[in-house]
């Protein structure tokens, strides 16, 4: 398990101090997979290597297992070399000066206190490479693999020891988009299998939800949310989040009448009345924004539409990509992105109308969007 | 220890609780005490002998060492009415081989770079090759040709022609021009070199698509791109030139042609010697040098706005040369000849001869190894060659192993102090080697620190003028290598020793290797600082070519010297030539 609590780390730049990690706490509970998301420079690196012991963070505490390897209170800071947690760097990192076994075998033989024999280190080696499917590889120069194998050669190195936790910083990013898709199932496979606990940096949400148990999302050194992500990505608190995760259409209103315990409301907006789900408290007559996902609008002939909040929109452009057509259509002043069903099939120029539904529309305080724009 | 633990503190909300006795002892971990030992060590080296130039030239000469403080070493100097004239000597010298040099090696560079012509890959062989050869060596092989009155090629030439008097006389600034030229242009080649490489022909080919013709393209394209590679050769060769000392000694001496370094020299070996003149004149070249530096590293500031690597798609082109292919392999080839081929045919040849003779088909039958046979039972070159050997191999190895780790310093652990240490190190740069000779020896005859008269004054003097060297080749090999290759390290439990020896050392060891070698050669090859601070039984190969040449002894005894010191060093360029290309099949 690991736990971080309150954790501050500012650098000096150029324009003066820079709070990169602004008071960040999370758990992860042992054998789970927590994802730090974020864009760059939103702390989440930096969060990263506090807990690695790469940077000193300026106060706060991280224990793993119950045991602490940072505390500013007790002016205690664990070295990384002893934390005996595994790493995976974005650039891989492989030595080129060693064999794919050399690499491997490198954490157990600067072990401290426990020496290792020969033939446990060329067990442990092997059983290592065998998880990430490089077995036979051993003699092999590093240098030599594909970019892939760098990448499971990495994380064989990285699980060598058996660590109680495991960092993955952004480790799919340098690989093309096919063997991206692969890694992440592999990776998942690992993660379940071994029950490492283990944190996971990256910039792309569709990695963050494919792996996650639980996702933090991070923007300027904060915490914007946290939860599975289904949560994150039908529940998002802020524009920031809505925005980050996926694509998503916002219009801006007012709030119309109270909204329900059930969280069911009413935002006025330029373009209609618009039912919605709020998931924060919000007060009558708040200004606020309603988030809707472009998959979750309904696109229909103007007399057909039936049920939901109708709005009339035309449409500006359209793109065939074969199971689904986007469209851009103009609604009132805005412009809104539609995904659709080939058989809702419109040409350029055409009158529709927009179906939003309650349960798809979620309702956010405009103050708080606001906040977190100027941050970003 | 962790050494990510320098990187920049600030205070956090809580970091007000610490006091100031806990702040020191957070921020002197081990990186950041061994960057003061470095940076302490590095200044000493650096600036104590500065220090004791500036104290000798405004001190009195006593016969008990520098005395009362004075102006009038300076009074001397500029009141002195050939100083107008030692000031236009020295630049029309510095200034003339600078753009010979540059002529000749740009002419190479081209060749090599950007045409097909053939022989390319031997060209860039000669270049180096003759960094093997000390300048010493190469001058007085110009004096054996071009000599009014010993020259054989002047020899010859009067004969084949008929003439009365000698055609060429090396004793002139236009033949110290020449044999300085002919020992630098390779400097030239290898500095142009680089940056006839990195132009992307595709600049040059969107200014063809866009119109333009040949000319237009190179007057509108390519020379502006080159522009700072030009400028920055440029400074770098007059400074060059400003500090030669060989030359001007051997040349410019006999000639009567006087420059700050055959100046600041004959200062200090008068009798009584004038240490406080000699100081004087060297602040004003150190001066000249400084500011030729400043302009050169502001011209190489923004080279990196010009950088035109583009990555992958980046595919040199050549030009193809066509008819043109033989007569340009053949106009270099005759350069190199004339530049490199000829003086070191001349060592050889009068190497085997007692008195100088012209080379001929009848001499073969005079020929003998006895000056060999001198030299290798001659004790004083045998301690010398000792001397070189071992003060080659200490400096190369303390000038590599320090600057690594103040290169490691600088670069990775205490960046925001790492700047001290490049500054230190680069220092030595803008001063002549004649001058860290000059003022080591100033400083440690005053300095109780009883290194005077031994080996190790001249290994101090070795060490100092190398820490640029060293940590150039070191600093762009640490930066070569990916931070998180040693970070990983960490994370798999290396403490800052097992790094060093698992990972960094193996991965920086062909840098390591090429910049001991480098700098070995370097050191062998040392005249101008070691002529200070070498004596009797500390003779270094250097000081005993030049002794045995002033004392007229055997020409062919130096030769027969010459060539023995040169073959090694040629070895020696070949293996550095090798690291080379390994480490760049590794990248």
């Amino acid at each position: 398990m690991l736990v971080v609590e309150n954790l501050r780390k500012s650098f000096m730049a150029q324009n003066g101090l820079v709070h990169a990690v602004d008071g960040v706490s999370f758990t992860v509970e042992s054998g789970k997979l927590l994802t730090l998301l974020g864009p760059s420079g939103c702390g989440k690196t930096t969060t990263l290597r506090c807990i690695a012991g790469l940077e000193r963070p300026d106060s706060g505490r991280i224990s793993i297992d119950g045991h602490d390897v940072f505390n500013s209170e007790r002016g205690l800071f664990v070295p990384p070399n002893e934390r005996g947690i595994g790493m995976v760097f974005q650039s891989y990192a492989i030595w080129p000066h060693m064999s794919v076994f050399e690499n491997v075998a490198f954490p157990l033989r600067v072990a401290k206190g426990r020496k290792h024999s020969r033939a446990e280190i060329a067990e442990k080696v092997k059983v290592a490479l065998e998880k990430v499917r490089l077995g036979g590889y051993e003699g092999r120069s590093a240098t030599q693999l594909s970019g892939g194998q760098q990448q499971r050669l990495a994380l064989a190195r990285g699980l060598v020891r058996e660590p109680g936790l495991l960092l993955l910083d952004e480790p799919l990013s340098n690989l093309d988009a096919k063997l991206r898709e692969q890694m992440r199932f592999e990776l998942k496979r690992l993660q379940l299998e071994l029950g490492v606990t283990t944190l996971y940096v990256t910039h792309d949400q569709a990695e963050a939800l494919a792996l996650s148990d639980e996702v933090l999302v991070m923007s300027g050194g904060k915490v914007m949310q946290r939860g599975n992500p289904t949560d994150i990505y039908r529940r998002p608190n802020s524009e920031f989040v809505a925005d980050f995760i996926g694509s998503t259409n916002l219009l801006p209103g007012r709030v119309e009448g109270a909204v329900g315990a059930d969280g069911k409301g009413v935002v006025r907006t330029e373009e209609g009345a618009v039912h919605c789900t709020f998931f924060q408290p919000i007060a009558n007559g708040a200004e606020a924004l309603v988030s809707v996902r472009p998959e979750d609008i309904f696109i229909t002939a103007p007399n057909a539409a039936r049920s939901g909040s109708v709005l009339p929109a035309k449409v500006e452009n359209r793109v065939f990509l074969g199971e689904v057509i986007d469209y851009i259509v103009r609604c009132g002043t805005r412009d809104l992105r539609v995904r659709a069903k080939p058989e809702q099939d419109f040409a350029i120029g055409a009158d529709v109308a927009l179906e939003l539904y309650v349960d798809r529309c979620v309702g956010l305080r405009a103050d708080d969007s606001r906040k977190t724009q100027i941050q970003t | 220890m962790a050494y990510s633990d320098s990187v920049q503190q600030t205070p956090g909300p809580s970091g007000a609780e610490y006091g100031f006795a806990a702040r020191l002892g957070r921020w002197l971990t081990p990186t950041n005490v061994i960057l003061i030992v470095c940076a302490l060590i590095a200044a000493w080296l650096v600036l104590v002998p500065l220090a004791a130039l500036f104290y000798t030239a405004f001190a009195e000469d006593t016969p008990y060492g520098p005395g009362a403080f004075t102006l009038q070493n300076f009074v001397d100097v500029l009141t002195d009415r050939y100083l107008g004239d030692l000031f236009m000597k020295s630049l029309i010298f510095a200034g003339g081989t600078a753009i010979v040099t540059f002529a000749l090696g740009t002419a190479v560079a081209w060749v090599v770079e950007r045409t097909d012509a053939p022989g390319r890959g031997w060209f860039h062989g000669f270049a180096l090759l003759s960094f093997a050869v000390p300048g010493l060596l190469t001058t007085m092989a110009w004096i054996l040709i071009f000599s009014p009155n010993i020259g054989w090629l002047n020899g010859e030439l009067k004969n084949w022609f008929g003439l009365e008097k000698a055609p060429f006389n090396i004793y002139s600034m236009g033949g110290m021009i020449w044999a300085l030229s002919s020992h630098y242009f390779p400097l030239a080649y290898l500095l142009m070199g680089p940056a006839f490489r990195v132009l992307d022909t595709r600049m040059e080919e969107a200014a063809v698509m866009s119109g333009a013709n040949n000319y237009q393209v190179a007057t509108r394209v390519t020379m502006p791109l080159l522009r700072p590679a030009i400028l920055s050769t440029l400074l770098l060769l007059f400074i060059r030139g400003m500090e030669s000392f060989e030359v001007p000694r051997l040349l410019g001496l006999p000639a009567r042609i006087f420059v700050f370094t055959t100046q600041i020299q004959s200062a200090t070996s008068n009798a009584p010697p004038q240490f406080g003149l000699a100081g004087a004149h060297g602040i004003i070249l150190l001066l000249i040098c400084v500011i030729g530096v400043y302009l050169y590293r502001r011209s190489t500031r923004n080279a990196e706005a010009f950088a035109t690597i583009t990555g992958k798609g980046y595919q040199p082109t050549t030009v193809r040369l066509g008819v043109w292919r033989w007569p340009v392999f053949i106009g270099i080839a005759v350069m190199f000849f004339a530049a490199l081929g000829l003086p070191l045919f001349t060592l050889v040849w009068q190497s085997f001869f007692r008195n100088v003779t012209l080379p001929s088909f009848d001499a073969f039958s005079t020929m003998s190894w006895e000056n060999y046979n001198i030299i290798l039972h001659y004790p004083i070159f045998l301690n010398a060659v000792k001397n070189s050997v071992m003060l080659g191999a200490m400096a190369a190895t303390i000038v590599v192993l320090f600057t690594m780790v103040m290169a490691w310093i600088a670069h990775r652990a205490a960046k925001q102090y790492g700047w001290i240490l490049d500054v230190l190190t680069f220092v030595p740069i803008a001063i002549p080697s004649i001058i860290i000779g000059a003022s080591i020896l100033f400083a440690y005859l005053v300095i109780p620190i009883h290194v005077y008269n031994t080996i190790w004054i001249l290994l101090i003097a070795y060490v100092t003028m190398n820490l640029p060297y060293g940590m150039r080749f070191t600093s762009s090999g640490i930066m070569q290598i990916h931070k998180e290759l040693e970070e990983v390290a960490q994370m798999s439990g290396a403490n800052l020793l097992q790094i060093f020896q698992r990972v960094l050392l193996p991965l920086l060891a062909p840098v390591l290797i090429a910049a001991w070698l480098y700098i070995f050669v370097l050191a062998v090859r040392e005249l101008s600082a070691s002529i200070f601070l070498s004596g009797p039984g500390t003779h270094v190969l250097g000081t005993i070519s030049l002794t045995m040449w002033e004392e007229g002894g055997s020409f062919g005894a130096v030769c027969a010297l010459g060539v023995i010191q040169i073959l090694p060093l040629i070895l020696i360029v070949m293996a550095m030539r090798w690291v080379e290309m390994r480490v760049g099949k590794r990248h």
